[in-house]
C-alpha cells in the first residue's frame, strides 16, 4: 500500500500532512518555498489552465473574475442556501444552480468539488514530489457540523481528483487525536474550532487511546470570512460618506478586503493598526482602527459561537465546569476577543501551544497512519452532528436516528401500503432538529418498489446506515421474500454518479499531467541515487585501474544526466540513465570480482566497501 | 423475536464463514478469529451477552461498550476483505445503536415492551397522571399567562413574578418526575427477579404492563418539564 496522507481542506487554507515512520509523529509536508499552507484559491488563466494556492490569491487582485476563493462555503448546497452572501462573495453563478451551484470561471464552469479537486490534486502533486511516489488514498478532514450532503461533495471532490478518500474525519476530532498523542491524556476535552469559514465545538471524552465524542455542535456558515465581509462592509461606509463614491469593482473589493485582513492579523498582536486604501480619483481613505473598536464590531460574531457551545455541553451531558482542558483550532483562533469569550465561557485558559492552523491535518494524518497500518492503540468514535428523519403525514418529521448518535449507526424503519396495489412507496429523508421537514434539510427522496399487493399486506424493510465518514446509505428489504431490493437515491442537493464519473473522465487530462509529474519524479529520484553511486564507485581504489577513455566515458555520461535532470523530460532523463548504466558496466563488474574474491577469501562483502 | 430471555446462551450451530468451524452467538471464530455475521433476530441485550434484565450497571456496560467498539469498528477492518469490512460496519452500527438504546433507562425498558410485544414502536401514550390533573391545569394557566404577558409587552415586573411561579412549579414536576423515575427503577428489580425465576406469562405480563403504565406518565411528565424549560429559556 502506497502511503496514505491527511488532508485538512479549508475555507481559507489547506495542507496535507503525514505520519513520519521513524518517529511515529504526523508533519504537515512543505512546498518549494517550505510553506506548509496552500491558499485554497483557485484561477483560471488565459491559456486555459488552473492556477492553484499563492499564485492563485495573488490574482485575486489582478483576475478577480478568473479566480474563487472560500468555496468550501458552496459544497454541498444550492442556489437558494447563498444568496445572501453571493452579493458578497463576487462568485458568478451560472444557470442550473439550483441543486449544485455551478460557478462561471473565465469561460468554463465548475462546480464546487470540481474546484476543490483542484486544490487537493495541488496537494496530492505536493505529497507525490516529496514521497517520490505516486499517492492514491487519503483522509480528508470536514467541519463536525457539515449534513450529509456537504461531505458527500467532499468526497466526490477527493474522486475527482484522483484520491480514494478512505475516511472523513470531523476537524475538531482530528484536531484531538494531534492534540492527545503527545501525551496519554484523559478526560473531557472541548475542541472550540473556528475557522476561515465554519465554527465546531465538540465534546470528547479521552480514556486510555480512546477519543469518544460526546457532542458536536456548531454553525457552517461562521468565521474568519464573517469578520472579514464585515470590516469590508464597514470599510465600504466610511469611504461612502468621506468620499460619495462607492467600491464595487472586483480588483479594488479584492484589494480593500485584504488590506483588512493584514489589519486584522495585525490586532491579535498589536493594539492599534493603520488602513490606507487609494479611493480612485478621489484619494486616500486612512485611518486608525485600535483593538477595542475593532472588536466591539466582531463581537456579535463572536458571540455567535457561544450557543452552539452550551448546546453542544448540554447534550454531552457536562457543565462547563466539568470540562479539563480546552483546545482552539483555526485561525480565528488567534483573536485576542475569541480568546477572551472561550475562557469567560468555559471557565478555564484554553491551550493554544498547538499551531491552529496545522493541527487538523496533523490529527488527519494520524488517522490516515491508523487506517493504513492498523494500529490499534488509538480509536476515534464520532458523531452524526444532525438527526436524520423522514417525512411522515403532513409534512412532519419522524426521527429515526438523534443527532450525537455514535457512527456507524443504523435505522429500521417497515413500510406498507395504504390502497390496494400501490406498487410504490415514496420516501423522504432528512436532516435536522425542527418538527417540519419544510425547516429540515432535504438530503434525498426515492420510491420503495413494491409488487401489487391487498392494502398493508406488503412489508418492506427499509435500513438506514450512516457509516463512520456520517454519510447516509439507504437499502430496501422484501421481508415476504427476503429479497433485497436496489434503492435508488436521488440526491436534493450535489452530483449523481453519473456526474462524478463524467468529472473524473474530465479531469484525465489533469491526471496525464500527473503521470508525468509522477514519472518525473521516479526518473529524478532513480538519476540521484544512480549518480551517488557511480561517485562512489568512481572513488574506490579499483576504479584506479580505469582505462582513461572509460573513465571520460563515465565523466560524460554523468554530466548529460545531470543536464537531463535538469529538464521537465522524463524520457529524456530515463534515456540519459541507460547511457550511464552502460557506461558504468565494466566499473561495475570490476568492483563486483572484488567483492566475489573478497566473499572467497571469507571476508563480508561490505568490509571491501563495495 | 423469540420468548427466551437470553439469546447469548441459544445453541444456533452456524458454522464459521471462513473456516467452518462452529461459531454460537460470538462477534468472532473462536478458532480463526474472524468476524462473524450477525446473528439473525439477535436483540440489543444478546449483542452485548446480557440476558433481558433492566437493572444495568451503566458502568459495566459502558466498558463492555469500550471493549467491542476497539473490535468492531471499521477502523480494525481498513486492509480486510470486502466483505468483512461490510459485516464490520453493520455490527458496528449495530453495537452502537443497542449502546444508546440501553444505556438510557427509558429507552430500554421502552425497547424491552416492544422486544416482549407489550409496547409498537415509537408508541407513546401521553397521560396525564389523575391525581396531578389540577396541578397540570394550573401550569398550563401560568405557561398562558406568560405568553400573553410576553405578547402585550407587559412591564418586567409581571413577567419575572410569571416567571417565579413557572419555575417553582417546574421544581415541583421534576420531583414529581424523579419519583416516577423511583418507581420505574424499583420495577427494574421485580422484573429481574422475575427473569431468574423464570415464571408463567402471566406474572411477567403483569409487570410489563405496570411498567407501561409508569412510562406513559413518564412521558407525559418529560414533556411538561420540557414545555416549561423551552417557554423560560425563551
Amino acid at each position: 500500500m502506497g502511503q496514505i496522507v491527511g488532508i485538512d481542506l479549508g475555507t481559507t487554507y489547506s495542507l496535507v500532512a503525514y505520519v513520519e515512520k521513524t518517529t511515529g509523529r504526523p508533519v504537515c509536508i512543505a512546498d518549494e518555498a517550505g510553506r506548509t499552507l496552500l491558499p485554497s484559491v483557485v484561477s483560471l488563466d488565459a491559456g486555459g489552465s488552473f492556477v492553484v494556492g499563492w499564485p492563485a490569491r495573488e490574482r485575486l487582485l489582478t483576475q478577480p473574475e478568473r479566480t474563487v476563493y472560500s468555496v468550501k462555503r458552496l459544497m454541498g448546497k444550492g442556489l437558494a442556501d447563498v444568496e445572501d452572501e453571493l452579493k458578497l462573495f463576487h462568485w458568478r453563478v451560472a444557470p442550473g444552480s439550483d441543486s449544485v451551484i455551478r460557478i462561471a470561471l473565465g469561460e468554463k464552469v465548475l462546480t464546487p468539488p470540481e474546484i476543490s479537486a483542484l486544490i487537493l490534486r495541488e496537494l496530492k502533486q505536493r505529497a507525490e514530489k516529496f514521497f517520490g511516489e505516486e499517492v492514491t488514498q487519503a483522509v480528508i478532514t470536514v467541519p463536525a457540523y457539515f449534513n450529509d450532503g456537504q461531505r458527500q461533495a467532499t468526497k466526490d471532490a477527493g474522486r475527482i481528483a484522483g484520491l480514494e478518500v478512505l475516511r472523513l474525519v470531523n476537524e475538531p476530532t482530528a484536531a484531538s487525536l494531534a492534540y492527545g498523542l503527545d501525551q496519554r491524556r484523559e478526560g473531557v476535552v472541548a475542541v472550540y474550532d473556528f475557522g476561515g469559514g465554519t465554527f465546531d465545538i465538540s465534546i470528547l471524552k479521552l480514556k486510555e487511546g480512546l477519543f469518544e465524542v460526546q457532542a458536536t455542535n456548531g454553525d457552517t456558515h461562521l468565521g474568519g470570512d464573517d469578520i472579514d465581509d464585515l470590516l469590508l462592509e464597514q470599510a465600504r461606509a466610511e469611504i461612502r460618506a468621506r468620499f460619495q463614491t462607492d467600491i464595487t469593482a472586483a480588483e479594488q473589493v479584492q484589494d480593500l478586503r485584504q488590506r483588512l485582513i493584514a489589519a486584522k492579523h495585525e490586532l491579535s498582536s498589536a493594539e492599534q493598526t493603520a488602513i490606507r486604501f487609494a479611493v480612485p480619483g478621489k484619494g486616500s481613505y486612512e485611518r486608525v482602527l485600535g483593538r477595542a473598536e475593532f472588536e466591539s464590531w466582531i463581537a456579535p460574531i463572536v458571540a455567535r459561537t457561544i450557543g452552539p457551545c452550551k448546546l453542544a455541553l448540554k447534550d454531552a451531558g457536562v457543565k462547563p465546569e466539568e470540562i479539563d482542558e480546552v483546545v482552539l483550532v483555526g485561525g480565528s483562533t488567534r483573536l485576542p476577543l475569541v480568546r477572551r469569550r472561550v475562557e469567560e465561557f468555559f471557565g478555564r485558559r484554553p491551550h493554544t501551544e498547538l499551531n491552529p492552523d496545522e493541527v487538523v491535518a496533523l490529527g488527519a494524518a494520524v488517522q490516515a497512519d491508523i487506517l493504513a497500518t492498523g494500529v490499534k492503540d488509538m480509536l476515534l468514535l464520532d458523531v452524526t452532528p444532525l438527526s436524520l428523519g423522514i417525512e411522515t403525514i403532513g409534512g412532519a418529521v419522524a426521527k429515526i436516528i438523534p443527532r450525537n448518535s455514535t457512527i456507524p449507526a443504523s435505522a429500521t424503519e417497515l413500510f406498507t401500503t395504504s390502497v390496494d396495489n400501490q406498487t410504490g412507496v415514496d420516501i423522504h429523508v432528512v436532516q435536522g432538529e425542527r418538527e417540519l421537514v419544510q425547516d429540515c434539510r432535504s438530503l434525498a427522496r426515492f420510491t420503495l418498489k413494491i409488487p401489487p399487493q391487498p392494502a398493508g399486506l406488503p412489508r418492506v424493510e427499509v435500513k438506514f446506515l450512516i457509516d463512520a465518514n456520517g454519510i447516509l446509505s439507504v437499502t430496501a428489504r422484501d421481508l415476504r421474500t427476503g429479497e433485497q431490493q436496489s434503492v435508488e437515491v436521488k440526491p436534493s442537493y450535489g452530483l449523481t454518479d453519473e456526474e462524478v464519473e463524467r468529472m473524473i473522465l474530465e479531469s484525465i487530462e489533469y491526471a496525464e499531467a500527473d503521470f508525468q509529474q509522477v514519472q518525473l519524479i521516479a526518473a529524478r529520484t532513480e538519476g540521484e541515487n544512480l549518480l551517488r553511486a557511480t561517485q562512489k564507485a568512481l572513488a574506490e581504489e579499483q576504479a584506479k585501474q580505469l582505462a582513461r577513455e572509460e573513465r571520460e566515458r563515465i565523466e560524460r555520461a554523468v554530466a548529460e544526466v545531470k543536464e537531463a535532470m535538469a529538464t521537465q523530460d522524463y524520457k529524456l532523463i530515463r534515456e540519459r540513465l541507460e547511457e550511464l548504466n552502460q557506461a558504468t558496466y565494466h566499473l561495475a563488474e570490476m568492483l563486483m570480482d572484488t567483492a566475489v574474491q573478497a566473499a572467497l577469501k571469507g571476508k563480508r562483502a561490505d568490509e571491501v566497501n563495495l | 423475536m423469540t420468548e427466551s430471555t437470553a439469546d447469548a446462551g441459544a445453541t444456533t450451530g452456524r458454522a464459521c464463514w471462513d473456516c467452518g468451524a462452529v461459531v454460537e452467538g460470538e462477534h468472532f471464530c473462536p478458532s480463526c478469529g474472524k468476524i462473524q455475521p450477525p446473528l439473525p433476530g439477535q436483540d440489543y441485550f444478546a449483542f452485548f451477552g446480557l440476558p433481558r434484565k433492566l437493572a444495568l450497571d451503566a458502568k459495566q456496560l459502558e466498558q463492555k461498550f469500550h471493549q467491542l467498539s476497539w473490535k468492531l469498528h471499521p477502523d480494525n477492518f481498513s486492509t480486510a476483505s470486502a466483505y468483512e469490512r461490510d459485516l464490520s460496519l453493520e455490527k458496528a452500527a449495530v453495537l452502537n445503536d443497542a449502546y444508546r438504546t440501553l444505556r438510557e433507562p427509558v429507552a430500554r425498558v421502552e425497547y424491552l415492551l416492544e422486544l416482549e410485544g407489550i409496547r409498537r414502536e415509537g408508541e407513546i401514550k401521553q397521560q396525564a397522571p389523575p391525581d396531578l390533573l389540577e396541578e397540570v391545569f394550573e401550569l398550563n394557566e401560568y405557561l398562558e399567562e406568560l405568553r400573553a404577558a410576553r405578547r402585550a409587552g407587559s412591564d418586567s415586573r409581571e413577567v419575572d413574578d410569571l416567571r417565579h411561579r413557572l419555575e417553582a412549579a417546574r421544581r415541583e414536576f421534576e420531583g414529581k418526575l424523579e419519583a416516577v423515575d423511583a418507581e420505574l427503577s424499583a420495577c427494574f428489580e421485580k422484573w429481574d427477579a422475575l427473569v431468574d425465576s423464570n415464571p408463567a406469562g402471566a406474572a411477567r405480563k403483569q409487570t410489563m404492563e405496570q411498567m407501561s403504565e409508569i412510562l406513559n406518565r413518564h412521558s407525559y411528565l418529560r414533556n411538561l418539564v420540557r414545555n416549561v424549560t423551552e417557554e423560560l429559556e425563551a
